[in-house]
């Protein structure tokens, strides 16, 4: 007789919001096998992308693709089809779009962390987090002038440039912030009901990580030192203050150490963004139509986030390639789950962040 | 841990940290991206905010006497400002407000309107190079 029992999750779940399915194969409690289903939002942007848009068109397009790094997907395709032109923007506007990806690093791992909170049945923390969330999204809003689909970023340079009282407005904003951070530091330590729940749930070891490929802060939670900012050179990381946050633990509690460390680090960067911003026009003119084929690598908040884009000399591209860091992370979230208890499940894939908008785009 | 019950307990006592929308209309940024407006008698006609828009919602009609009618879409448009990037004469042909557009009734019958809207502008192109072909036919018709 067969001794485990098939138990579904999602794709439509109370605590998971994401429209992806996973089959677990349980035994009593403990889940042994795992299956995941991903593609119940399939959009087509990628073939949108190469019949419907011109090139300049397509990073509004893509753009689309996700709601939370809408930046990051814009500002790969931008430098892909900049690299495509043989364009190397100024130092201000490379400056200006790093100061907008880091900022969009805070709020998505703001949301991550609430929606943990939230799934410790923690509903207060939940609520605190996305209103002190408010504080970054209230900056982005100030440059970008929208408050999700920023569309900042052009071919060419950025739409928009940074006024006294933006720059006024972040600093204001990020101090009272990096006080909540370090409240909130505090609490994932010493909270009875977070830190309890949290410890040792869901453990990717350092050996698994590097087996599965694991890449963002569920990687660097294992101990595995994977970061796309240092790995490329695109932007001036090292010199404005990047420092890699690196945790042991590989479980839960170690991913939300890593988030809240970034976060302070993204903030203390986009400081030295603001302080050291270099004069300089914010938008150039790239000419010509994009030929031959280049790969973008771009460290998203979640992890490595990926762009192949093709061109061959007209105003519509061959081929757009996107994948994005929850599809390259499944196989290391998969191997979490094994040997972790059913009840636990929620909670663990919560503290991966998965994106589904992205990866089914 | 004390600190976040100290916290909670304060936190009866604090402002409420939403809006109370839609009493109270949202506060919106300063040079927030809002409708495209239009100044017919600045238009050039070039046609490049047409070109621009990613998701085609400024459309030129054509008209069979020659004239040109800008068209916009504010429900498809993403107020991405690209078209006021392109065009030869910002600010005094096509801008960008602060307005926010009004949410759409089942009379604007925006879903499958769309379609209808894209068809009618692209037709009346149609018609419009065919009718310019045909006279230039009957002038050649004519002069041999
Ligand atoms: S703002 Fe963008 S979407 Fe709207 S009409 Fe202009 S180009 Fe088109
Ligand atoms: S780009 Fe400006 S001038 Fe040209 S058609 Fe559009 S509104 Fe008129």
């Amino acid at each position: 007789m067969k001794k485990t029992v098939q138990i579904p999750l999602g794709s439509q779940h109370i605590s998971l919001l994401e429209p992806i399915r996973f089959k677990f194969e349980c035994e009593n409690e403990t889940i042994v096998g795992v299956d995941a289903d991903v593609g119940f939002v399939h959009r087509g942007v990628e073939q949108a992308c190469t019949t419907k848009f011109d090139f300049k068109q397509v990073g509004f397009v893509v753009a689309r693709v996700c709601g939370l790094c809408a930046i990051t997907h814009s500002l790969s395709y931008t430098l892909a089809a900049e690299k495509l032109l043989d364009f190397t923007p100024n130092d201000r506007i490379r400056y200006l779009r790093m100061l907008m990806v880091e900022l969009d690093r805070i709020h998505s791992h703001m949301l991550c962390l609430a929606h943990t909170a939230e799934n410790a049945g923690f509903e207060a923390l939940f609520m605190q987090i996305m209103g002190d969330r408010e504080l970054v999204m209230d900056i982005q809003e100030a440059i970008s002038g929208n408050r999700i689909q920023f569309d900042f970023i052009a071919i060419g340079g950025v739409t928009r440039d940074l006024t006294p009282e933006m720059v006024t407005l972040l600093h204001k904003n990020l101090d009272e912030l990096s006080g909540k951070i370090a409240d909130l530091i505090e609490l994932f330590e010493s909270n009875w009901s977070l830190s309890l729940k949290y410890r040792g749930i869901g453990a990717l070891s350092l050996e698994e990580a590097q087996i599965y490929n694991a890449l963002g802060p569920l990687a660097r939670a294992a101990g595995l030192a994977t970061d796309v900012r240092v790995e490329t050179d695109d932007f001036p990381y090292e010199a404005l203050g990047y420092e890699m946050m690196l945790e042991t633990g590989g479980d839960i509690h170690a991913r939300n150490r890593v988030r809240l460390r970034e976060i302070m680090n993204s903030i203390a960067m986009c400081r030295n963004i603001v302080g050291n911003l270099p004069a300089g026009e914010i938008m150039e003119k790239a000419k010509g139509k994009p030929k031959g084929e280049v790969i973008v690598r771009l460290e998203a908040p979640r992890g490595e986030l990926f762009y192949l884009v093709r061109g061959g000399g007209q105003n519509m591209l061959e081929r757009v390639r996107i994948k994005t860091p929850t599809f390259s992370g499944i196989p290391a979230m998969m191997e979490v789950f094994k040997g972790s208890r059913y009840a636990d499940a929620p909670a663990i894939l919560a503290s991966f962040d998965p994106c589904m908008s992205c990866t089914a785009k | 841990m004390l600190k976040a019950m100290i916290n909670a307990f304060l936190n009866l006592f604090r402002p409420v940290r939403t809006h109370n929308y839609p009493a109270e209309p949202m506060p919106l940024p300063p040079a927030y991206r809002g409708l495209i407006e239009y100044n017919e008698e600045a238009c050039i006609f070039c046609d490049k905010c047409e070109k621009a828009c990613p998701p085609k919602s400024i459309r030129f009609f054509q008209h069979e006497d020659g004239r040109k009618e800008y068209r916009y879409n504010a429900w498809l448009c993403i107020y991405c400002g690209e078209c006021v990037r392109a065009c030869p004469k910002p600010e005094e042909a096509l801008w960008q407000s602060e307005a926010k557009a009004r949410p759409a009734l089942k009379a604007d019958n925006v879903n499958g309107g769309w379609f209808d809207w894209e068809a009618e502008c692209a037709q009346s192109r149609d018609d419009y190079a065919a009718a310019k072909k045909a006279a230039k036919a009957a002038k050649k018709n004519e002069g041999a």
